[in-house]
Protein backbone atom coordinates (compact mmCIF):
# COMPACT_ATOMS: atom_id res chain seq x y z
CA UNK A 1 0.00 0.00 0.00
CA UNK A 2 1.34 3.05 -0.78
CA UNK A 3 1.62 6.01 1.73
CA UNK A 4 -0.99 8.67 1.50
CA UNK A 5 0.33 12.43 1.78
CA UNK A 6 -1.13 12.92 4.78
CA UNK A 7 0.69 10.39 6.30
CA UNK A 8 4.10 11.86 4.67
CA UNK A 9 3.28 15.21 6.28
CA UNK A 10 2.18 13.16 10.20
CA UNK A 11 5.76 11.38 9.73
CA UNK A 12 7.80 14.30 8.21
CA UNK A 13 7.09 16.20 11.60
CA UNK A 14 7.34 13.19 13.52
CA UNK A 15 11.22 13.04 12.41
CA UNK A 16 11.61 16.81 12.80
CA UNK A 17 10.32 16.48 15.87
CA UNK A 18 12.64 13.24 16.57
CA UNK A 19 15.60 15.23 15.39
CA UNK A 20 15.40 18.20 17.02
CA UNK A 21 14.65 16.22 20.22
CA UNK A 22 18.20 14.53 19.82
CA UNK A 23 19.76 18.00 19.18
CA UNK A 24 18.33 19.12 22.26
CA UNK A 25 19.91 16.04 23.88
CA UNK A 26 23.21 16.29 22.94
CA UNK A 27 22.41 20.76 23.67
CA UNK A 28 21.70 19.84 27.10
CA UNK A 29 24.28 17.49 27.76
CA UNK A 30 26.82 19.62 28.19
CA UNK A 31 25.36 21.77 30.63
CA UNK A 32 24.68 18.58 33.22
CA UNK A 33 27.77 17.09 32.81
CA UNK A 34 29.46 19.89 33.43
CA UNK A 35 27.16 20.21 36.89
CA UNK A 36 27.76 16.27 37.70
CA UNK A 37 31.35 16.84 37.48
CA UNK A 38 31.91 20.67 39.72
CA UNK A 39 35.72 20.29 39.27
CA UNK A 40 36.41 19.30 35.61
CA UNK A 41 35.69 22.10 33.28
CA UNK A 42 34.37 20.73 30.12
CA UNK A 43 37.19 21.42 27.14
CA UNK A 44 34.46 21.76 24.50
CA UNK A 45 32.88 24.60 26.04
CA UNK A 46 35.96 26.30 27.65
CA UNK A 47 39.08 26.23 25.11
CA UNK A 48 40.40 29.10 27.26
CA UNK A 49 40.50 27.20 30.82
CA UNK A 50 42.30 24.31 29.53
CA UNK A 51 45.02 26.50 27.31
CA UNK A 52 45.81 28.25 30.75
CA UNK A 53 45.64 25.51 33.23
CA UNK A 54 46.86 22.57 31.62
CA UNK A 55 50.35 22.55 29.52
CA UNK A 56 49.85 23.18 25.84
CA UNK A 57 50.17 20.32 23.93
CA UNK A 58 50.83 20.27 20.21
CA UNK A 59 46.64 19.43 19.33
CA UNK A 60 45.66 22.11 21.19
CA UNK A 61 45.81 25.57 18.84
CA UNK A 62 44.82 28.10 21.33
CA UNK A 63 44.64 31.37 19.62
CA UNK A 64 47.25 33.97 20.76
CA UNK A 65 44.09 36.31 23.13
CA UNK A 66 43.45 33.10 25.28
CA UNK A 67 46.89 32.08 25.40
CA UNK A 68 48.35 35.45 27.03
CA UNK A 69 45.46 35.85 28.99
CA UNK A 70 45.79 33.31 32.39
CA UNK A 71 43.79 34.59 35.00
CA UNK A 72 41.02 37.34 33.23
CA UNK A 73 38.12 37.91 35.22
CA UNK A 74 35.86 37.00 32.58
CA UNK A 75 36.10 34.75 28.78
CA UNK A 76 33.68 34.52 26.45
CA UNK A 77 31.38 31.80 25.54
CA UNK A 78 30.64 30.23 22.49
CA UNK A 79 27.78 32.16 21.63
CA UNK A 80 29.78 35.69 21.78
CA UNK A 81 28.63 36.32 25.29
CA UNK A 82 31.29 37.82 27.83
CA UNK A 83 30.66 35.04 30.72
CA UNK A 84 31.72 36.73 33.85
CA UNK A 85 33.11 34.69 37.10
CA UNK A 86 32.26 37.01 39.81
CA UNK A 87 28.85 38.42 39.44
CA UNK A 88 25.04 39.40 40.91
CA UNK A 89 22.06 39.08 39.30
CA UNK A 90 18.48 39.97 40.94
CA UNK A 91 15.21 40.25 39.76
CA UNK A 92 11.36 39.18 39.83
CA UNK A 93 10.19 35.78 38.22
CA UNK A 94 7.76 35.75 35.90
CA UNK A 95 3.82 35.45 37.03
CA UNK A 96 4.24 37.81 40.05
CA UNK A 97 5.80 34.65 41.71
CA UNK A 98 8.50 36.49 43.85
CA UNK A 99 12.39 37.32 43.25
CA UNK A 100 15.38 35.68 42.45
CA UNK A 101 19.24 36.26 43.34
CA UNK A 102 22.11 34.60 41.75
CA UNK A 103 25.43 35.07 43.03
CA UNK A 104 28.68 33.38 41.01
CA UNK A 105 32.17 33.73 42.72
CA UNK A 106 34.59 32.13 41.22
CA UNK A 107 33.66 28.08 41.26
CA UNK A 108 30.32 28.62 43.35
CA UNK A 109 27.34 29.99 42.68
CA UNK A 110 24.59 30.85 45.39
CA UNK A 111 20.78 30.89 44.47
CA UNK A 112 18.14 32.45 46.95
CA UNK A 113 14.68 32.19 45.53
CA UNK A 114 11.76 34.05 47.72
CA UNK A 115 8.61 35.31 47.49
CA UNK A 116 8.88 37.56 50.52
CA UNK A 117 6.08 35.16 52.60
CA UNK A 118 6.23 31.45 52.99
CA UNK A 119 8.24 30.25 50.21
CA UNK A 120 11.92 30.20 49.96
CA UNK A 121 15.11 27.91 49.01
CA UNK A 122 18.55 28.59 48.72
CA UNK A 123 20.13 27.12 46.42
CA UNK A 124 24.10 25.85 45.53
CA UNK A 125 25.97 24.74 42.22
CA UNK A 126 28.97 24.87 40.10
CA UNK A 127 29.18 27.74 37.35
CA UNK A 128 30.14 26.23 33.53
CA UNK A 129 30.92 29.08 31.20
CA UNK A 130 27.43 30.64 31.01
CA UNK A 131 25.34 27.13 31.98
CA UNK A 132 24.56 26.73 35.79
CA UNK A 133 22.61 24.26 37.64
CA UNK A 134 21.89 24.87 41.42
CA UNK A 135 20.18 22.67 43.92
CA UNK A 136 18.28 23.24 47.31
CA UNK A 137 16.46 20.86 49.12
CA UNK A 138 13.31 19.65 48.73
CA UNK A 139 14.06 18.94 45.43
CA UNK A 140 13.79 22.71 44.54
CA UNK A 141 16.29 23.40 42.06
CA UNK A 142 17.02 26.11 38.91
CA UNK A 143 18.45 26.01 35.56
CA UNK A 144 19.98 29.34 34.51
CA UNK A 145 22.05 31.08 31.81
CA UNK A 146 24.14 33.76 31.97
CA UNK A 147 26.68 36.26 30.27
CA UNK A 148 27.81 39.54 31.45
CA UNK A 149 24.74 41.81 31.79
CA UNK A 150 21.49 39.35 32.63
CA UNK A 151 20.53 35.75 33.28
CA UNK A 152 17.86 33.51 32.73
CA UNK A 153 16.03 30.50 33.10
CA UNK A 154 13.51 28.54 35.32
CA UNK A 155 13.64 28.36 39.17
CA UNK A 156 11.02 24.67 40.68
CA UNK A 157 10.32 25.63 44.12
CA UNK A 158 7.64 23.77 46.24
CA UNK A 159 5.92 22.05 42.46
CA UNK A 160 6.24 25.57 40.83
CA UNK A 161 8.30 26.75 38.45
CA UNK A 162 9.19 30.26 37.55
CA UNK A 163 11.01 31.50 34.32
CA UNK A 164 12.63 34.61 34.82
CA UNK A 165 14.97 37.19 32.95
CA UNK A 166 16.85 39.14 35.73
CA UNK A 167 19.93 41.46 35.39
CA UNK A 168 23.33 42.35 37.12
CA UNK A 169 23.41 44.28 39.87
CA UNK A 170 25.73 46.14 42.42
CA UNK A 171 25.51 47.07 45.90
CA UNK A 172 22.99 48.08 47.61
CA UNK A 173 21.03 45.82 45.49
CA UNK A 174 22.11 42.39 45.78
CA UNK A 175 21.57 39.62 48.42
CA UNK A 176 22.05 39.28 52.05
CA UNK A 177 21.77 36.32 54.57
CA UNK A 178 21.53 36.23 58.42
CA UNK A 179 22.03 33.16 60.45
CA UNK A 180 20.94 33.88 64.16
CA UNK A 181 20.52 32.04 67.32
CA UNK A 182 17.31 34.23 68.24
CA UNK A 183 15.45 32.95 71.69
CA UNK A 184 17.26 29.41 71.57
CA UNK A 185 16.36 28.67 68.09
CA UNK A 186 18.37 29.15 64.56
CA UNK A 187 16.78 31.77 62.39
CA UNK A 188 18.14 31.91 58.98
CA UNK A 189 17.01 34.88 57.23
CA UNK A 190 17.80 36.27 52.91
CA UNK A 191 16.57 38.55 51.90
CA UNK A 192 16.71 40.36 48.29
CA UNK A 193 17.43 43.65 47.72
CA UNK A 194 15.90 44.92 43.95
CA UNK A 195 17.83 47.35 41.75
CA UNK A 196 15.19 49.68 42.58
CA UNK A 197 15.96 49.29 46.27
CA UNK A 198 13.02 47.17 46.67
CA UNK A 199 13.52 44.23 49.47
CA UNK A 200 11.99 40.53 49.38
CA UNK A 201 12.94 38.68 52.49
CA UNK A 202 12.06 35.57 54.30
CA UNK A 203 13.13 33.99 57.58
CA UNK A 204 13.16 30.25 58.28
CA UNK A 205 12.74 29.92 61.83
CA UNK A 206 13.63 26.25 61.69
CA UNK A 207 16.69 26.25 59.06
CA UNK A 208 17.21 22.75 59.86
CA UNK A 209 14.00 20.50 59.90
CA UNK A 210 13.07 18.78 56.83
CA UNK A 211 10.67 21.52 55.58
CA UNK A 212 11.89 24.41 57.40
CA UNK A 213 8.50 26.95 57.89
CA UNK A 214 9.17 30.57 56.71
CA UNK A 215 7.71 33.80 57.11
CA UNK A 216 8.04 37.77 55.72
CA UNK A 217 11.51 38.95 56.76
CA UNK A 218 11.60 41.90 58.87
CA UNK A 219 12.80 45.33 57.23
CA UNK A 220 16.90 44.86 56.07
CA UNK A 221 18.70 48.24 56.58
CA UNK A 222 21.16 47.60 53.75
CA UNK A 223 23.57 50.24 55.43
CA UNK A 224 23.73 49.27 58.82
CA UNK A 225 23.21 45.85 57.32
CA UNK A 226 20.65 45.23 60.40
CA UNK A 227 17.00 44.04 60.87
CA UNK A 228 15.11 44.06 63.87
CA UNK A 229 12.97 41.10 64.40
CA UNK A 230 10.66 41.46 66.91
CA UNK A 231 13.12 43.20 69.37
CA UNK A 232 16.19 40.82 68.49
CA UNK A 233 18.66 42.76 66.03
CA UNK A 234 19.81 40.44 63.31
CA UNK A 235 23.30 40.84 61.62
CA UNK A 236 23.12 40.32 57.84
CA UNK A 237 26.10 39.61 55.45
CA UNK A 238 25.77 40.55 51.88
CA UNK A 239 26.17 37.38 49.67
CA UNK A 240 28.13 39.42 46.97
CA UNK A 241 29.91 37.62 44.25
CA UNK A 242 32.10 40.61 43.01
CA UNK A 243 33.84 40.48 46.67
CA UNK A 244 33.42 37.00 47.31
CA UNK A 245 31.57 37.93 50.95
CA UNK A 246 29.48 35.22 52.17
CA UNK A 247 31.00 32.55 49.60
CA UNK B 1 -9.71 16.65 -0.50
CA UNK B 2 -12.00 18.40 -2.18
CA UNK B 3 -12.64 15.64 -4.43
CA UNK B 4 -13.00 13.30 -1.61
CA UNK B 5 -16.35 15.28 -0.61
CA UNK B 6 -17.72 15.98 -4.19
CA UNK B 7 -17.79 12.51 -5.20
CA UNK B 8 -19.32 9.53 -2.98
CA UNK B 9 -16.85 6.57 -2.21
CA UNK B 10 -17.92 4.02 -5.07
CA UNK B 11 -16.81 1.44 -2.97
CA UNK B 12 -18.46 1.95 0.35
CA UNK B 13 -21.89 3.16 -1.97
CA UNK B 14 -21.96 -0.54 -3.32
CA UNK B 15 -21.63 -1.78 0.02
CA UNK B 16 -24.22 0.18 1.50
CA UNK B 17 -26.00 1.94 -0.91
CA UNK B 18 -27.91 4.35 1.76
CA UNK B 19 -26.97 3.56 5.71
CA UNK B 20 -24.17 3.33 6.62
CA UNK B 21 -24.35 1.72 9.86
CA UNK B 22 -22.96 3.38 12.90
CA UNK B 23 -20.62 0.58 14.09
CA UNK B 24 -18.61 1.05 10.15
CA UNK B 25 -17.91 4.71 11.06
CA UNK B 26 -16.78 3.46 14.54
CA UNK B 27 -14.30 1.15 12.86
CA UNK B 28 -12.76 3.86 10.83
CA UNK B 29 -12.40 6.43 13.33
CA UNK B 30 -11.79 4.21 16.56
CA UNK B 31 -8.05 3.65 15.67
CA UNK B 32 -7.17 7.11 14.38
CA UNK B 33 -8.77 8.00 17.43
CA UNK B 34 -6.51 5.77 19.49
CA UNK B 35 -3.72 6.72 17.94
CA UNK B 36 -4.22 10.27 18.53
CA UNK B 37 -4.91 9.80 22.51
CA UNK B 38 -1.65 8.13 22.35
CA UNK B 39 0.20 11.15 20.64
CA UNK B 40 -1.27 13.45 23.14
CA UNK B 41 -0.54 11.49 26.18
CA UNK B 42 3.22 10.67 25.23
CA UNK B 43 3.89 14.65 24.52
CA UNK B 44 1.94 15.41 27.73
CA UNK B 45 3.61 12.44 30.17
CA UNK B 46 7.17 13.24 28.75
CA UNK B 47 6.81 16.77 28.89
CA UNK B 48 5.63 16.32 32.87
CA UNK B 49 8.13 13.60 34.04
CA UNK B 50 10.84 14.71 32.04
CA UNK B 51 13.26 16.89 33.83
CA UNK B 52 13.00 19.76 32.48
CA UNK B 53 15.94 21.25 31.38
CA UNK B 54 15.47 24.59 30.07
CA UNK B 55 18.00 24.26 27.45
CA UNK B 56 17.24 22.84 24.05
CA UNK B 57 18.81 23.34 20.76
CA UNK B 58 18.41 27.21 19.92
CA UNK B 59 17.81 29.00 16.27
CA UNK B 60 19.93 31.47 15.49
CA UNK B 61 19.26 35.48 14.45
CA UNK B 62 16.78 35.34 17.24
CA UNK B 63 17.23 37.31 20.79
CA UNK B 64 15.75 34.17 22.77
CA UNK B 65 14.25 31.15 22.05
CA UNK B 66 11.08 32.65 23.42
CA UNK B 67 11.00 34.84 20.45
CA UNK B 68 11.92 32.29 17.70
CA UNK B 69 8.80 30.08 19.12
CA UNK B 70 6.75 33.40 19.43
CA UNK B 71 7.12 33.81 15.86
CA UNK B 72 6.87 30.27 14.52
CA UNK B 73 3.64 30.29 16.17
CA UNK B 74 2.00 33.32 14.58
CA UNK B 75 3.35 31.91 11.26
CA UNK B 76 1.50 28.73 12.38
CA UNK B 77 -1.49 30.78 13.36
CA UNK B 78 -1.53 33.17 9.84
CA UNK B 79 -1.32 29.87 8.12
CA UNK B 80 -4.27 28.36 10.58
CA UNK B 81 -6.42 31.36 9.38
CA UNK B 82 -5.82 30.05 5.68
CA UNK B 83 -6.52 27.01 6.75
CA UNK B 84 -10.19 28.00 7.53
CA UNK B 85 -10.50 30.39 5.15
CA UNK B 86 -9.51 27.73 2.47
CA UNK B 87 -11.57 25.06 3.80
CA UNK B 88 -14.72 27.19 4.10
CA UNK B 89 -14.44 27.89 0.11
CA UNK B 90 -13.65 24.41 -0.48
CA UNK B 91 -16.73 23.63 1.39
CA UNK B 92 -18.90 26.23 -0.28
CA UNK B 93 -19.59 27.99 2.62
CA UNK B 94 -18.70 31.36 1.57
CA UNK B 95 -21.23 33.60 -0.94
CA UNK B 96 -20.66 33.47 -4.00
CA UNK B 97 -17.00 32.23 -4.17
CA UNK B 98 -17.07 29.06 -6.22
CA UNK B 99 -13.65 27.30 -5.26
CA UNK B 100 -10.89 27.33 -7.71
CA UNK B 101 -8.76 24.46 -8.88
CA UNK B 102 -6.08 25.23 -6.74
CA UNK B 103 -7.52 25.61 -3.04
CA UNK B 104 -7.12 21.96 -2.48
CA UNK B 105 -3.49 22.57 -3.10
CA UNK B 106 -3.57 25.99 -0.95
CA UNK B 107 -5.03 24.19 1.97
CA UNK B 108 -2.55 20.78 1.53
CA UNK B 109 0.58 23.34 1.70
CA UNK B 110 -0.48 26.45 3.86
CA UNK B 111 -1.01 23.25 6.53
CA UNK B 112 1.91 21.15 6.16
CA UNK B 113 3.95 24.50 6.27
CA UNK B 114 1.90 25.77 10.20
CA UNK B 115 2.48 21.70 10.91
CA UNK B 116 5.89 21.52 10.32
CA UNK B 117 6.12 25.35 11.89
CA UNK B 118 4.49 24.11 14.92
CA UNK B 119 6.94 21.08 15.68
CA UNK B 120 10.21 22.97 16.57
CA UNK B 121 8.27 24.95 18.85
CA UNK B 122 6.50 21.90 20.46
CA UNK B 123 10.18 20.30 20.85
CA UNK B 124 11.27 23.27 22.66
CA UNK B 125 8.15 23.75 24.61
CA UNK B 126 7.94 19.65 25.82
CA UNK B 127 11.72 18.95 26.35
CA UNK B 128 13.34 22.68 28.01
CA UNK B 129 10.07 23.41 30.23
CA UNK B 130 7.82 20.25 30.62
CA UNK B 131 3.95 20.17 31.27
CA UNK B 132 3.48 22.27 33.71
CA UNK B 133 0.60 24.41 35.72
CA UNK B 134 2.01 26.78 37.71
CA UNK B 135 -0.42 29.90 36.38
CA UNK B 136 -3.91 29.22 34.11
CA UNK B 137 -2.10 30.25 31.24
CA UNK B 138 0.38 27.61 31.39
CA UNK B 139 -2.14 24.96 32.17
CA UNK B 140 -4.76 25.56 29.16
CA UNK B 141 -1.33 25.97 27.13
CA UNK B 142 0.28 22.61 28.05
CA UNK B 143 -3.23 21.20 27.67
CA UNK B 144 -3.93 22.41 24.76
CA UNK B 145 -0.55 22.16 23.44
CA UNK B 146 -0.99 17.58 24.31
CA UNK B 147 -4.59 18.46 22.37
CA UNK B 148 -3.23 20.20 19.07
CA UNK B 149 -1.22 17.17 18.22
CA UNK B 150 -3.18 14.37 19.30
CA UNK B 151 -6.23 16.08 16.91
CA UNK B 152 -3.83 16.71 14.08
CA UNK B 153 -2.95 13.38 14.08
CA UNK B 154 -6.52 12.12 13.96
CA UNK B 155 -7.48 14.45 11.26
CA UNK B 156 -4.11 13.43 9.44
CA UNK B 157 -5.23 9.84 9.72
CA UNK B 158 -9.01 10.03 8.91
CA UNK B 159 -8.26 12.00 5.94
CA UNK B 160 -7.19 9.07 3.06
CA UNK B 161 -10.23 6.67 4.78
CA UNK B 162 -12.93 6.17 2.74
CA UNK B 163 -16.74 6.02 3.86
CA UNK B 164 -16.07 9.31 6.58
CA UNK B 165 -19.32 10.86 7.62
CA UNK B 166 -19.15 14.30 6.60
CA UNK B 167 -19.49 16.38 9.62
CA UNK B 168 -15.84 14.10 11.15
CA UNK B 169 -13.15 16.23 9.08
CA UNK B 170 -14.91 19.48 9.51
CA UNK B 171 -15.04 19.17 13.22
CA UNK B 172 -11.73 17.76 13.61
CA UNK B 173 -10.36 20.85 11.56
CA UNK B 174 -12.18 22.94 14.32
CA UNK B 175 -10.85 21.69 17.32
CA UNK B 176 -7.52 21.48 15.30
CA UNK B 177 -7.86 25.18 14.52
CA UNK B 178 -9.32 26.19 17.73
CA UNK B 179 -6.45 24.54 19.76
CA UNK B 180 -4.26 26.06 17.89
CA UNK B 181 -5.32 29.97 18.27
CA UNK B 182 -5.54 29.33 21.77
CA UNK B 183 -2.17 28.15 21.70
CA UNK B 184 -1.07 31.33 19.83
CA UNK B 185 -3.12 33.39 22.61
CA UNK B 186 -1.35 31.48 25.51
CA UNK B 187 1.98 31.65 24.73
CA UNK B 188 2.89 34.17 21.75
CA UNK B 189 0.52 36.76 22.19
CA UNK B 190 1.24 36.51 26.07
CA UNK B 191 4.95 36.80 24.93
CA UNK B 192 4.66 39.78 22.67
CA UNK B 193 2.36 41.74 25.12
CA UNK B 194 4.66 40.93 28.00
CA UNK B 195 8.34 41.69 26.28
CA UNK B 196 7.05 43.61 23.08
CA UNK B 197 7.28 42.33 19.25
CA UNK B 198 10.57 41.73 19.17
CA UNK B 199 13.03 39.59 17.16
Amino acid sequence: MKLRSPIITLLTGAVLAIGLWIASLNAATSATTAYGKPATPTPTTAPTVPAATASPSPAVTPSPSSAAASPTPSETGSGGFVIPDHANYVGPVQAGGGAIAITLHDKIAIAYYCNGKTIEEWMKGVPAHGHLVLTGKNGAHAEVNYALGHARGQVHVDGFSYTFSVIAVHKPSGLYQSIAVVRGATVKAGWIVLADGTEVGSIELDPNAAAPKAQAAPQLDTTSLTADDGGVTLHATPIDGETGSGF
Amino acid sequence: MAAQFGTPDPQATRRDPIYQPPDNIAKILVIPALVGCVVALTIGLYGKLHHATGIAVNIAGFSSPGSVKAWLATVAAVLALVQIGSALVMYGKVPRVSAPSWIGGLHKWSGRIAFIATVPVAVHCVYALGFASYSTRVLIHSILGCLFFGAFTVKMLVLPKRGVPGWVLPVLGAVVFAALILIWFTSAYWFFSTFGIKR
